[in-house]
């Protein structure tokens, strides 16, 4: 069928516009799948790959001091299969900049006998030398502090000075995303890195003597952590345990593995968005094609061209897209692959952690874009191929002659134009059409208003988390659990201190049934005012003297609501016999932007731990002019881990929310233009169907504008019922977004602001506008003399 | 001569929501080989029901229809495609050429699905439009636009011409040479051909006319002496 292929290329190439136009909004849906699909297909790779050859442990423990002789009889407990026992310890390093906080985590190797669990993988350089001051740094931190290997590096341990040379890099699958502790939200690598010390080095160096204060485990097959979790608990208990923690709560995996999570969810939903508008497109356009093409049809089925023919006739503009849209997609998003491999090799210190080309991807891209525009090809071709060609040769009869139920609103409707009239007459004779084009509308607005209300997000997450929850100036991470009173007094005296409150954190696990959930257990006093809790009006909530208030993330992982009890056990709490933990009422919910807490009454925690007066960080209020001061005082003291501004805080939050900024401003990009897809293909299908009404205007001496007015009318209407639509659709979409974008460090705020839909709404105008102005040249070359003169 | 088709009883009903139209009421006719038969009628008399019926392209609601002694009636979708495909040519009053083909290519897509087709330079020659192959419809006259209608129609070869007021739109000079066209295919290449018309003048060149009235064959009228086109006074 040569003569049919000719025709279908010449159609396309008339109306290259339009297919263009379907083409990059299937190649965006397609670009998307195949970068997020194998980015997340690298990323597990990687991760399964890394875990498996370097053993990653099963379980982490940490205790205040452990024998070292006795860690291997740790795997006489049952269901245990291996252990070992390490040194952690965190070292400031010292820096020329006097209040500088930067930080590295020291663990220690044993350079005798060989790691079996989470083992090292030497990057570059070479491995210490027993009994000399020599570590491996991770490469991040390494690159990010511009050292080089044979460099020194000056550290505070235990209040006294160490130099230690760098021999070379080397990575850990326990530290795939490096974050000093839950609180940083990000990776810092400029502030904060691992280092490898011999454990003979570390052990001249530190005070506990043959100890190890940080212990990791394998299971064996079958094994589930929390049947062993009980038997460590016991053992453990008189080395003061301070948290055991399993694989999947481990902070780095967690958070690799929640990344990998949303990552596959957005793959599936987000292609499916883009793939469906496309759909609607080239579904509205075929049929207004095929509607065209209405005598044609019955011309070749009257000349003998059978069913099968016609439909392969026209299934092959549908096909060219899917191919065009298909090969497009699916080569940029495996191009795209690479570099947003490479940028979450920032945030992951994963090795072999790389892209390559996918023929997987490439086909299955390929086989989705056909399978999108052949389905909505066939749907849009069936009615007229059911036809018997002698009705096909006739003009359709009128969709309905009577009055469109808007003709009705005689005010609205007798103040209109002609040409206005025509345009919105069409809007209803054709509902179909009309409301995939309103829905397409929404999508676009919906995604729109998510963009635009991400800046909202991140702003009520800071403004909320900095000037109302944290109203600390400086918070003091004590080094180990301290009597409450007698801190409290100390700091109170120090100089420009107006206040200082305490707040006892401990590690501890939730349980509702098989649900439980790692967390921090938060305990604040009654009148506490320099962290506040706050209810969803932004209105100050106070610690119950009875029970715990929960965050919303972590009520939802619970699946709890007030007035549910949960049992609470904690490492640190000493158990009467036969009291592993308690069971206390869930008092409230409320929103936790940073962080995920269960919050308690401080004396409530303190009888819960039973370890009396204790508290683990001071919340201080000072005078601006105090706090470098403060901080440098107790940089260097032994008993203070971290000093934090609440300006270190914003910094940290607003890093993070930046790293989110940029998706979701492509997201708003590439809504844009399938919006102006959506329209353009509208406005010129819409130009073609009717371009002898419009010659026929043109010709009764109306100008290129006032005939524009047709095509118009006709997309603004559809544009209202799109944004009427779409501001549901938003709501539910920013609900999604929210919820997938939480981790257990964070959760956004679900909030749609009116500006966020009127900025939504100016964009999707914008988009239409555009659309439209491309319709205005076309009116204004339109030859409408030769169009009046030929017959279709 | 030979019996190409006939039809016994034709009956066609419309329905449109609840409004049924009895188009054709019975209609009873016979269709000889090589014949050159007009079909007169007012507005609304039946006659394009009938061309289609005749064409295969819809069915009669009831009655039966024989091509070549062959049942036509009870004939699936399949078969009336492959009737059309192979036996009957058709030329419409709007022409319905494709406008993105050129000339050549708007016969030469005829010539694609055709069992036994003739040369499409041939036939452009015989039409008169051999000079104009490579012309868009846009870029043709009416007339030359029905010619290369008429081209389509005719490279398939098919033994049966159905022309739906093939010179409604046409000016005369234009129309004589339309119809000319059609009267030597006639002549030469012994095509039986069917043509609905209003104008009353291009019976005189017809073997037999048909007079339809409100859905019934009024009467035929056989033509004994056929004049040329160029006789005909418009």
């Amino acid at each position: 069928m040569v003569m049919l292929r000719r025709k279908a290329w010449r159609d396309i190439k008339e109306n290259k516009g339009v297919y263009l136009a379907c083409i990059v909004v299937i190649a965006i849906g397609l670009m998307i799948y195949a970068a997020m699909s194998i980015v997340v297909e690298n990323l597990d790779k990687a991760q399964q790959v890394f875990y498996s050859e370097t053993h990653f442990a099963d379980g982490f423990i940490n205790v205040t001091g452990y024998p070292e002789n006795k860690v291997n009889s740790l795997t006489y407990l049952s269901g245990i299969d291996q252990a070992e026992g390490r040194m952690v310890k965190d070292v400031r390093l010292i820096d020329q900049q006097k209040d500088s906080n930067r930080y590295l985590r020291m663990v220690s190797i044993n350079m005798t006998t060989p790691q079996k669990i989470n083992q090292l993988r030497l990057v570059t350089g070479h491995l210490p030398t027993d009994n000399r001051s020599e570590i491996l740094v991770d490469p991040q931190f390494l690159q990010a502090n511009h050292l080089s290997l044979g460099d020194t590096l000056k550290v505070i341990i235990e209040g006294k000075q160490a130099t230690f040379y760098i021999t070379g890099t080397a990575q850990n699958p326990e530290f795939i995303y490096i974050m000093k502790n839950s609180q940083d939200l990000y990776p810092s690598p400029t502030d904060f890195g691992i280092a490898y010390v011999p454990l003979s080095t570390l052990k001249a160096m530190v005070k506990e003597k043959g100890q190890v204060n940080d212990l990791v485990i394998t299971l064996k097959n079958g094994v589930s952590f929390d049947s062993v979790k009980d038997s460590l608990q016991a053992e453990l208990k008189p080395y003061g345990v301070q948290s055991i923690v399993p694989r999947k709560d481990q902070t780095s995996n967690a958070i690799l593995t929640s990344k990998i999570d949303g990552l596959k969810s957005e793959a599936k939903t987000l292609p499916v968005v883009f793939l469906g508008v496309a759909s609607f497109i080239l579904y509205s356009m075929l049929q207004r094609l095929i509607e065209q093409q209405r005598a044609a049809i019955g011309t070749l089925k009257a000349f003998g061209f059978t069913n099968q023919e016609v439909i392969l006739h026209y299934l092959t503009y549908p096909l060219v897209i899917g191919t065009a849209g298909g090969l497009l997609g699916s080569l940029s998003g495996i191009a795209l692959s690479f570099p947003l491999t490479t940028l979450y090799k920032q945030y992951f210190a994963l090795p072999g952690l790389k892209s390559e080309f996918s023929v997987k991807y490439l086909l299955i891209s390929l086989a989705l874009a056909h399978f999108f525009s052949l389905v909505s090809g066939v749907k849009g071709s069936l009615d007229i191929l059911r036809l018997e060609p002698a009705q096909a040769m006739r003009p359709a009869t009128p969709i309905t002659a009577s009055k469109t139920r808007i003709e009705k609103i005689t005010w609205f409707w007798q103040n209109l134009s002609s040409q206005a009239q025509m345009g919105i007459r069409d809007v209803f004779r054709t509902p179909t059409r009309s409301f995939f084009n309103v829905l397409g509308i929404a999508v676009v607005f919906s995604l729109m208003t998510v963009s635009w209300s991400m800046q909202n997000m991140i702003n009520l997450l800071t403004v909320v988390q900095l000037e109302k929850v944290q109203t600390y100036d400086v918070k003091l991470q004590l080094a180990h659990p301290s009597p409450t009173g007698t801190t409290t007094q100390a700091l109170t005296h120090e100089a420009g201190v107006s206040k200082v409150e305490p707040v006892l954190e401990a590690p501890g696990t939730l349980r509702n049934g098989w649900l439980n959930k790692e967390v921090v257990l938060m305990g604040l006093t009654k009148d506490a005012t320099l962290y506040n809790i706050l209810d969803k009006n932004g209105g100050r909530v106070e610690v119950p003297d009875q029970g715990v208030l929960l965050s919303e993330h972590l009520a939802i992982i619970l699946n709890v609501k007030v007035g549910d009890a949960i049992y609470v056990e904690s490492p640190l709490r000493r158990e009467p016999v036969g009291q592993k933990g308690e069971s206390l009422l869930v008092k409230g919910v409320v929103p936790q932007y940073v962080g995920l807490n269960a919050f308690m009454e401080e004396k409530q925690l303190q009888r819960f731990l039973r370890q009396g007066e204790i508290s683990t960080s001071m919340l201080v209020k000072v005078e601006p002019s105090q706090v470098g001061s403060m901080k440098s005082k107790y940089l260097n003291a032994s008993n203070v881990t971290t000093t934090e501004s609440l300006k270190d805080t914003g910094d940290k939050i607003r890093k993070m929310m930046d790293s989110f900024g940029f998706t979701v401003w492509v997201l708003a990009v590439l809504g844009g233009i399938t919006g102006f897809a959506l329209i353009y293909n509208s406005s010129i299908i819409s130009l073609s169907e009717r371009k002898r009404e419009l010659a026929s205007l043109r010709v009764l001496g109306m100008t290129p504008r006032e005939v524009l007015l047709v095509i118009t009318s006709e997309q603004w209407t559809l544009y209202t019922f799109g944004i009427l639509l779409g501001i549901p659709l938003a709501y539910g979409l920013e609900i999604s977004m929210a919820q997938a974008l939480s981790t257990d460090l964070y959760s956004l705020p679900a909030e749609l602001p009116p500006v966020a839909l009127l900025g939504a709404a100016v964009g999707t105008a914008f988009s239409v506008l555009v659309a439209q102005s491309r319709a205005y040249y076309k009116i204004k070359s339109l030859p409408y003399v030769e169009i009046l003169a030929t017959r279709d | 001569m030979d019996v190409l088709m006939e039809g016994r009883d034709i009956h066609k009903l419309y329905r449109t929501g609840e409004v049924e139209v009895e188009v054709l009421k019975g209609i009873d006719f016979q269709i000889f080989q090589g014949e050159f038969i007009v079909v007169l009628g007012q507005s609304g008399s039946g006659k394009t029901t009938l061309l289609n019926i005749i064409g295969g392209m819809t069915q009669a609601t009831t009655g039966e229809l024989h091509y070549k002694g062959q049942p036509l009636h009870n004939s699936d979708e399949q078969q009336l495609t492959l009737y059309r495909r192979n036996e009957v040519g058709f030329v419409f009053q709007n022409y319905n050429l494709m406008p993105n083909l050129t000339t050549f290519e708007n016969v030469r897509l005829a010539v694609e699905i055709a069992q036994n087709p003739l040369s499409v330079i041939d036939v452009l020659r015989e039409v008169g439009l051999e000079a104009w192959a490579d012309h868009f419809p846009s870029q043709l006259s009416g007339g030359q636009q029905q010619r290369v209608a008429i081209a389509r129609a005719i490279v398939k070869n098919p033994e049966l011409l159905l022309c739906d007021e093939p010179t409604g739109a046409l000016d005369i000079q234009t129309g004589i040479q339309v119809l000319k066209a059609l009267q030597k295919l006639n002549h030469e290449y012994h095509k039986t051909v069917m043509i609905i018309t209003h104008n009353a003048e291009i019976a005189k060149m017809a073997n037999r006319v048909f007079y339809l009235k409100d859905g019934l064959l009024d009467y035929v009228k056989v033509v004994e002496h056929p004049i040329s086109p160029e006789e005909i006074s418009w």
